[in-house]
Protein backbone atom coordinates (compact mmCIF):
# COMPACT_ATOMS: atom_id res chain seq x y z
CA UNK A 1 0.00 0.00 0.00
CA UNK A 2 2.81 2.34 0.95
CA UNK A 3 4.63 1.56 -2.32
CA UNK A 4 1.51 2.52 -4.30
CA UNK A 5 1.14 5.73 -2.35
CA UNK A 6 4.77 6.63 -2.90
CA UNK A 7 4.43 5.85 -6.61
CA UNK A 8 1.38 8.05 -6.89
CA UNK A 9 3.14 10.84 -5.09
CA UNK A 10 6.13 10.61 -7.45
CA UNK A 11 3.87 10.71 -10.50
CA UNK A 12 1.89 13.59 -9.09
CA UNK A 13 5.02 15.55 -8.39
CA UNK A 14 6.45 14.88 -11.88
CA UNK A 15 3.23 15.89 -13.58
CA UNK A 16 2.95 18.97 -11.42
CA UNK A 17 6.50 19.86 -12.31
CA UNK A 18 5.89 19.54 -16.06
CA UNK A 19 2.63 21.45 -15.89
CA UNK A 20 4.41 24.16 -13.93
CA UNK A 21 7.08 24.42 -16.63
CA UNK A 22 4.49 24.58 -19.40
CA UNK A 23 2.52 27.20 -17.53
CA UNK A 24 5.64 29.26 -16.95
CA UNK A 25 6.51 28.96 -20.64
CA UNK A 26 3.08 30.34 -21.50
CA UNK A 27 3.50 33.15 -19.01
CA UNK A 28 6.91 34.06 -20.48
CA UNK A 29 5.44 34.07 -23.96
CA UNK A 30 2.52 36.32 -23.13
CA UNK A 31 4.90 38.59 -21.25
CA UNK A 32 7.11 38.88 -24.35
CA UNK A 33 4.13 39.54 -26.60
CA UNK A 34 2.82 42.32 -24.41
CA UNK A 35 6.16 43.88 -23.57
CA UNK A 36 7.98 43.65 -26.88
CA UNK A 37 5.86 42.53 -29.78
CA UNK A 38 2.60 44.47 -29.44
CA UNK A 39 4.24 47.85 -28.82
CA UNK A 40 6.35 47.41 -31.90
CA UNK A 41 3.35 46.34 -33.92
CA UNK A 42 1.53 49.50 -32.85
CA UNK A 43 4.50 51.62 -33.88
CA UNK A 44 4.90 49.81 -37.22
CA UNK A 45 1.14 50.00 -37.95
CA UNK A 46 1.15 53.73 -37.41
CA UNK A 47 4.09 54.18 -39.79
CA UNK A 48 2.51 51.95 -42.44
CA UNK A 49 -0.81 53.75 -42.10
CA UNK A 50 0.81 57.13 -42.61
CA UNK A 51 2.92 55.89 -45.49
CA UNK A 52 0.07 54.23 -47.35
CA UNK A 53 -2.38 57.07 -46.79
CA UNK A 54 -0.27 60.15 -47.41
CA UNK A 55 1.57 59.13 -50.52
CA UNK A 56 4.97 59.05 -48.84
CA UNK A 57 4.78 55.49 -50.13
CA UNK A 58 5.13 56.81 -53.67
CA UNK A 59 8.30 58.68 -52.76
CA UNK A 60 9.71 55.56 -51.17
CA UNK A 61 8.61 53.53 -54.16
CA UNK A 62 10.62 55.84 -56.41
CA UNK A 63 13.76 55.98 -54.29
CA UNK A 64 14.03 52.83 -52.19
CA UNK A 65 12.43 50.35 -54.58
CA UNK A 66 14.84 50.82 -57.50
CA UNK A 67 17.69 50.53 -55.00
CA UNK A 68 16.26 47.33 -53.52
CA UNK A 69 15.36 45.62 -56.78
CA UNK A 70 18.86 45.13 -58.06
CA UNK A 71 21.95 43.58 -56.55
CA UNK A 72 24.11 46.71 -56.82
CA UNK A 73 21.61 48.86 -54.98
CA UNK A 74 21.40 46.26 -52.22
CA UNK A 75 25.20 46.08 -52.06
CA UNK A 76 25.35 49.87 -51.73
CA UNK A 77 22.80 49.70 -48.92
CA UNK A 78 24.81 47.05 -47.07
CA UNK A 79 28.08 48.97 -47.45
CA UNK A 80 26.49 52.12 -46.04
CA UNK A 81 25.05 50.24 -43.06
CA UNK A 82 28.40 48.53 -42.44
CA UNK A 83 30.52 51.71 -42.26
CA UNK A 84 32.22 51.39 -38.84
CA UNK A 85 31.07 54.85 -37.66
CA UNK A 86 27.48 54.38 -38.81
CA UNK A 87 26.95 50.76 -37.86
CA UNK A 88 26.88 51.28 -34.06
CA UNK A 89 24.46 54.20 -34.55
CA UNK A 90 22.12 52.18 -36.78
CA UNK A 91 22.16 49.16 -34.50
CA UNK A 92 20.15 49.90 -31.33
CA UNK A 93 17.09 47.71 -30.96
CA UNK A 94 17.34 46.87 -34.65
CA UNK A 95 14.83 49.71 -35.07
CA UNK A 96 16.32 50.91 -38.35
CA UNK A 97 16.45 47.40 -39.79
CA UNK A 98 12.85 46.78 -38.72
CA UNK A 99 11.51 50.03 -40.15
CA UNK A 100 13.40 49.71 -43.43
CA UNK A 101 12.39 46.04 -43.61
CA UNK A 102 8.76 46.99 -43.15
CA UNK A 103 9.01 49.67 -45.84
CA UNK A 104 10.54 47.16 -48.24
CA UNK A 105 7.84 44.65 -47.28
CA UNK A 106 5.16 47.17 -48.21
CA UNK A 107 6.85 47.73 -51.59
CA UNK A 108 7.18 43.98 -52.18
CA UNK A 109 3.48 43.62 -51.39
CA UNK A 110 2.63 46.36 -53.88
CA UNK A 111 4.70 44.63 -56.54
CA UNK A 112 7.35 47.33 -56.85
CA UNK A 113 10.13 44.98 -55.74
CA UNK A 114 10.29 41.43 -57.11
CA UNK A 115 9.74 38.85 -54.32
CA UNK A 116 12.99 36.99 -54.91
CA UNK A 117 14.83 40.13 -53.75
CA UNK A 118 13.38 39.60 -50.28
CA UNK A 119 16.26 37.29 -49.37
CA UNK A 120 19.22 39.55 -50.29
CA UNK A 121 17.25 42.50 -48.88
CA UNK A 122 17.03 40.77 -45.49
CA UNK A 123 20.83 40.85 -45.35
CA UNK A 124 21.26 44.25 -47.01
CA UNK A 125 19.25 46.04 -44.31
CA UNK A 126 21.12 44.35 -41.50
CA UNK A 127 24.94 44.30 -41.73
CA UNK A 128 24.96 46.51 -38.61
CA UNK A 129 23.30 43.87 -36.44
CA UNK A 130 24.65 43.98 -32.92
CA UNK A 131 27.28 46.63 -33.70
CA UNK A 132 25.91 48.82 -30.91
CA UNK A 133 26.09 45.99 -28.43
CA UNK A 134 29.64 44.63 -28.83
CA UNK A 135 31.05 45.71 -25.42
CA UNK A 136 27.96 44.43 -23.58
CA UNK A 137 27.89 41.21 -25.59
CA UNK A 138 31.55 40.58 -24.88
CA UNK A 139 31.04 41.38 -21.20
CA UNK A 140 28.24 38.80 -21.11
CA UNK A 141 30.80 36.35 -22.46
CA UNK A 142 33.08 37.32 -19.55
CA UNK A 143 35.70 38.85 -21.84
CA UNK A 144 38.65 40.80 -20.43
CA UNK A 145 38.67 44.60 -21.00
CA UNK A 146 41.59 44.16 -23.42
CA UNK A 147 39.53 41.74 -25.49
CA UNK A 148 36.77 44.33 -25.71
CA UNK A 149 39.25 47.00 -26.79
CA UNK A 150 40.36 44.84 -29.70
CA UNK A 151 37.04 43.10 -30.26
CA UNK A 152 34.98 46.24 -30.92
CA UNK A 153 37.04 47.51 -33.88
CA UNK A 154 37.64 43.93 -35.08
CA UNK A 155 33.91 43.21 -35.39
CA UNK A 156 33.18 46.62 -36.95
CA UNK A 157 35.98 46.10 -39.46
CA UNK A 158 34.85 42.57 -40.23
CA UNK A 159 31.36 43.77 -41.08
CA UNK A 160 32.72 45.90 -43.92
CA UNK A 161 33.79 42.64 -45.57
CA UNK A 162 31.10 40.24 -44.43
CA UNK A 163 28.14 42.65 -44.78
CA UNK A 164 28.29 43.00 -48.58
CA UNK A 165 29.49 39.39 -48.87
CA UNK A 166 26.32 38.22 -47.11
CA UNK A 167 24.22 40.12 -49.65
CA UNK A 168 26.05 38.42 -52.53
CA UNK A 169 25.58 34.98 -50.95
CA UNK A 170 21.90 35.68 -50.30
CA UNK A 171 21.49 36.93 -53.87
CA UNK A 172 22.98 33.72 -55.25
CA UNK A 173 20.83 31.68 -52.86
CA UNK A 174 17.68 33.49 -53.99
CA UNK A 175 17.76 32.03 -57.50
CA UNK A 176 14.70 29.91 -58.12
CA UNK A 177 12.76 31.33 -55.20
CA UNK A 178 9.21 32.33 -56.12
CA UNK A 179 10.24 31.74 -59.74
CA UNK A 180 6.68 31.20 -60.96
CA UNK A 181 5.57 34.56 -59.75
CA UNK B 1 -16.75 73.97 -42.92
CA UNK B 2 -16.71 71.32 -45.60
CA UNK B 3 -12.98 71.66 -46.00
CA UNK B 4 -12.47 71.27 -42.28
CA UNK B 5 -14.61 68.14 -42.32
CA UNK B 6 -12.59 66.74 -45.17
CA UNK B 7 -9.33 67.42 -43.36
CA UNK B 8 -10.70 65.70 -40.30
CA UNK B 9 -11.74 62.71 -42.39
CA UNK B 10 -8.31 62.53 -43.95
CA UNK B 11 -6.68 62.75 -40.56
CA UNK B 12 -8.79 59.94 -39.14
CA UNK B 13 -8.48 57.94 -42.35
CA UNK B 14 -4.73 57.83 -41.99
CA UNK B 15 -5.05 56.18 -38.59
CA UNK B 16 -7.87 53.93 -39.72
CA UNK B 17 -5.47 52.57 -42.31
CA UNK B 18 -2.92 52.04 -39.55
CA UNK B 19 -5.57 50.36 -37.41
CA UNK B 20 -6.43 47.94 -40.20
CA UNK B 21 -2.75 47.13 -40.55
CA UNK B 22 -2.50 46.58 -36.80
CA UNK B 23 -5.41 44.14 -36.75
CA UNK B 24 -3.87 42.32 -39.69
CA UNK B 25 -0.57 41.98 -37.86
CA UNK B 26 -2.16 40.90 -34.59
CA UNK B 27 -4.43 38.25 -36.12
CA UNK B 28 -1.89 37.18 -38.73
CA UNK B 29 1.27 36.88 -36.69
CA UNK B 30 0.48 36.71 -32.96
CA UNK B 31 -1.60 33.48 -32.64
CA UNK B 32 1.02 31.26 -34.28
CA UNK B 33 3.79 33.14 -32.50
CA UNK B 34 2.26 32.60 -29.06
CA UNK B 35 1.76 28.87 -29.48
CA UNK B 36 5.16 28.33 -31.08
CA UNK B 37 6.97 30.43 -28.48
CA UNK B 38 5.22 28.61 -25.64
CA UNK B 39 6.26 25.24 -27.06
CA UNK B 40 9.89 26.23 -27.52
CA UNK B 41 10.08 28.04 -24.18
CA UNK B 42 8.79 24.86 -22.52
CA UNK B 43 11.32 22.74 -24.39
CA UNK B 44 14.17 25.01 -23.33
CA UNK B 45 13.04 24.85 -19.70
CA UNK B 46 12.67 21.06 -19.79
CA UNK B 47 16.16 20.61 -21.20
CA UNK B 48 17.64 23.03 -18.70
CA UNK B 49 20.63 25.37 -18.90
CA UNK B 50 23.10 22.90 -17.33
CA UNK B 51 22.86 20.51 -20.28
CA UNK B 52 23.21 23.37 -22.77
CA UNK B 53 26.38 24.45 -20.97
CA UNK B 54 27.83 20.96 -21.34
CA UNK B 55 27.18 20.92 -25.10
CA UNK B 56 28.63 24.42 -25.37
CA UNK B 57 31.87 23.35 -23.71
CA UNK B 58 32.29 20.54 -26.22
CA UNK B 59 31.33 22.81 -29.13
CA UNK B 60 34.06 25.32 -28.37
CA UNK B 61 36.86 23.04 -29.47
CA UNK B 62 36.37 22.90 -33.21
CA UNK B 63 36.05 25.79 -35.66
CA UNK B 64 32.98 24.37 -37.39
CA UNK B 65 31.21 23.79 -34.09
CA UNK B 66 32.38 27.12 -32.67
CA UNK B 67 30.99 29.46 -35.33
CA UNK B 68 28.13 27.31 -36.62
CA UNK B 69 26.66 24.97 -34.02
CA UNK B 70 27.45 26.91 -30.86
CA UNK B 71 25.93 30.23 -32.05
CA UNK B 72 22.83 28.38 -33.23
CA UNK B 73 22.43 26.52 -29.94
CA UNK B 74 23.12 29.67 -27.97
CA UNK B 75 20.56 31.75 -29.85
CA UNK B 76 17.98 28.95 -29.92
CA UNK B 77 18.17 28.01 -26.25
CA UNK B 78 19.29 31.17 -24.50
CA UNK B 79 17.81 33.70 -26.97
CA UNK B 80 18.90 37.32 -27.45
CA UNK B 81 20.71 38.72 -25.42
CA UNK B 82 21.65 35.86 -23.05
CA UNK B 83 23.07 33.88 -25.99
CA UNK B 84 26.31 35.86 -25.76
CA UNK B 85 27.07 34.42 -22.32
CA UNK B 86 28.14 31.24 -24.15
CA UNK B 87 31.28 33.15 -25.08
CA UNK B 88 32.63 32.39 -21.61
CA UNK B 89 33.60 28.88 -22.72
CA UNK B 90 35.97 30.26 -25.36
CA UNK B 91 39.52 31.61 -25.15
CA UNK B 92 39.78 35.42 -25.13
CA UNK B 93 40.98 35.68 -28.73
CA UNK B 94 37.89 33.91 -30.04
CA UNK B 95 35.28 35.81 -28.04
CA UNK B 96 34.81 38.72 -30.50
CA UNK B 97 34.39 36.26 -33.38
CA UNK B 98 31.87 34.21 -31.42
CA UNK B 99 29.93 37.32 -30.48
CA UNK B 100 29.90 38.38 -34.13
CA UNK B 101 28.61 34.97 -35.22
CA UNK B 102 25.99 34.72 -32.48
CA UNK B 103 24.61 38.24 -32.84
CA UNK B 104 24.39 37.84 -36.60
CA UNK B 105 22.12 34.86 -36.13
CA UNK B 106 19.45 36.52 -33.98
CA UNK B 107 17.50 37.54 -37.10
CA UNK B 108 17.96 34.69 -39.61
CA UNK B 109 16.53 32.35 -36.96
CA UNK B 110 13.30 34.36 -36.73
CA UNK B 111 11.61 32.85 -39.78
CA UNK B 112 11.61 29.40 -38.20
CA UNK B 113 12.00 30.07 -34.46
CA UNK B 114 10.61 33.50 -33.57
CA UNK B 115 10.94 32.81 -29.83
CA UNK B 116 14.67 33.54 -30.07
CA UNK B 117 14.26 37.29 -30.57
CA UNK B 118 10.60 38.34 -30.50
CA UNK B 119 11.41 41.97 -29.75
CA UNK B 120 13.07 42.38 -33.14
CA UNK B 121 10.74 40.19 -35.18
CA UNK B 122 10.01 42.88 -37.75
CA UNK B 123 13.47 42.59 -39.28
CA UNK B 124 12.00 39.37 -40.65
CA UNK B 125 8.25 39.96 -40.43
CA UNK B 126 8.36 43.34 -42.16
CA UNK B 127 9.71 41.90 -45.39
CA UNK B 128 7.80 38.64 -44.94
CA UNK B 129 4.53 40.62 -44.78
CA UNK B 130 5.12 41.71 -48.37
CA UNK B 131 5.54 38.11 -49.51
CA UNK B 132 2.34 37.11 -47.68
CA UNK B 133 0.51 39.97 -49.33
CA UNK B 134 1.46 38.59 -52.74
CA UNK B 135 -0.17 35.32 -51.73
CA UNK B 136 3.13 33.43 -51.65
CA UNK B 137 4.22 30.95 -48.98
CA UNK B 138 6.80 32.00 -46.40
CA UNK B 139 8.42 28.57 -46.00
CA UNK B 140 10.82 28.95 -48.90
CA UNK B 141 12.04 32.36 -47.76
CA UNK B 142 12.26 31.30 -44.10
CA UNK B 143 14.37 28.22 -44.74
CA UNK B 144 16.67 30.05 -47.17
CA UNK B 145 17.11 32.92 -44.71
CA UNK B 146 18.00 30.37 -42.03
CA UNK B 147 20.52 28.46 -44.17
CA UNK B 148 22.17 31.54 -45.67
CA UNK B 149 22.28 32.95 -42.14
CA UNK B 150 24.21 29.90 -40.95
CA UNK B 151 26.70 30.24 -43.80
CA UNK B 152 27.10 33.97 -43.13
CA UNK B 153 27.71 33.58 -39.39
CA UNK B 154 30.33 30.92 -40.10
CA UNK B 155 32.13 33.26 -42.51
CA UNK B 156 31.78 36.14 -40.01
CA UNK B 157 33.30 33.96 -37.30
CA UNK B 158 36.30 33.10 -39.47
CA UNK B 159 36.87 36.66 -40.74
CA UNK B 160 36.51 38.28 -37.33
CA UNK B 161 38.76 35.68 -35.71
CA UNK B 162 41.43 36.47 -38.30
CA UNK B 163 41.08 40.26 -37.89
CA UNK B 164 41.18 39.91 -34.10
CA UNK B 165 44.35 37.84 -34.37
CA UNK B 166 46.03 40.45 -36.61
CA UNK B 167 45.06 43.32 -34.30
CA UNK B 168 46.15 41.36 -31.26
CA UNK B 169 49.58 40.79 -32.79
CA UNK B 170 49.95 44.48 -33.76
CA UNK B 171 48.88 45.57 -30.33
CA UNK B 172 51.44 43.41 -28.52
CA UNK B 173 54.14 44.84 -30.79
CA UNK B 174 53.12 48.46 -30.17
CA UNK B 175 52.66 47.76 -26.48
CA UNK B 176 56.27 46.60 -26.26
CA UNK B 177 57.39 49.92 -27.78
CA UNK B 178 55.34 52.31 -25.66
CA UNK B 179 54.34 50.46 -22.56
CA UNK B 180 54.41 53.41 -20.18
CA UNK B 181 52.17 55.54 -22.33
CA UNK B 182 49.57 52.80 -22.74
CA UNK B 183 49.23 51.82 -19.13
CA UNK B 184 49.12 55.30 -17.60
CA UNK B 185 46.29 56.84 -19.59
CA UNK B 186 43.03 54.98 -19.94
CA UNK B 187 41.88 57.46 -22.58
CA UNK B 188 44.98 56.77 -24.63
CA UNK B 189 44.24 53.07 -25.03
CA UNK B 190 41.13 53.24 -27.24
CA UNK B 191 42.71 55.78 -29.56
CA UNK B 192 45.71 53.50 -29.94
CA UNK B 193 43.36 50.69 -30.90
CA UNK B 194 41.59 52.91 -33.37
CA UNK B 195 44.87 53.84 -34.96
CA UNK B 196 45.65 50.14 -35.21
CA UNK B 197 42.27 49.57 -36.85
CA UNK B 198 42.87 52.32 -39.38
CA UNK B 199 46.27 50.89 -40.18
CA UNK B 200 44.67 47.48 -40.62
CA UNK B 201 42.04 48.83 -43.01
CA UNK B 202 44.75 50.53 -45.03
CA UNK B 203 46.78 47.33 -45.10
CA UNK B 204 43.86 45.35 -46.41
CA UNK B 205 43.21 47.74 -49.23
CA UNK B 206 46.81 47.46 -50.29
Amino acid sequence: MQVVARGLEAIGRAVGNVVGILYQAGRDTIDQVIRNILPFMAFISMIIGIILYTGIGNIIAHTLSPLASNIFGLLLMSVICAIPILSPLLGPGAVIAQVVGTLLGVEIGLGHIPPQYALPALFAINPQVGCDFIPVGLALGEAEPETTEIGVPAVLMSRLITGPLAVVIAYLASFGMYAGH
Amino acid sequence: MEIAARIAEGFIGMFQKGGTTFVGLVTGIIPLLIVLMTAVNALVRLIGPERIDKVAMISSRNVLLRYLILPFLAVFFLTNPMAYTMGRFLPEKQKPAFYDAAVSFVHPILGLFPHANPGEIFVWAGIAAGITKLGLGLGDLAIRYFLVGLLVIFIRGLVTERITAIMWARRSVSEGQSQGEESTSAAGAPSAVEAGGAALAGGEEA
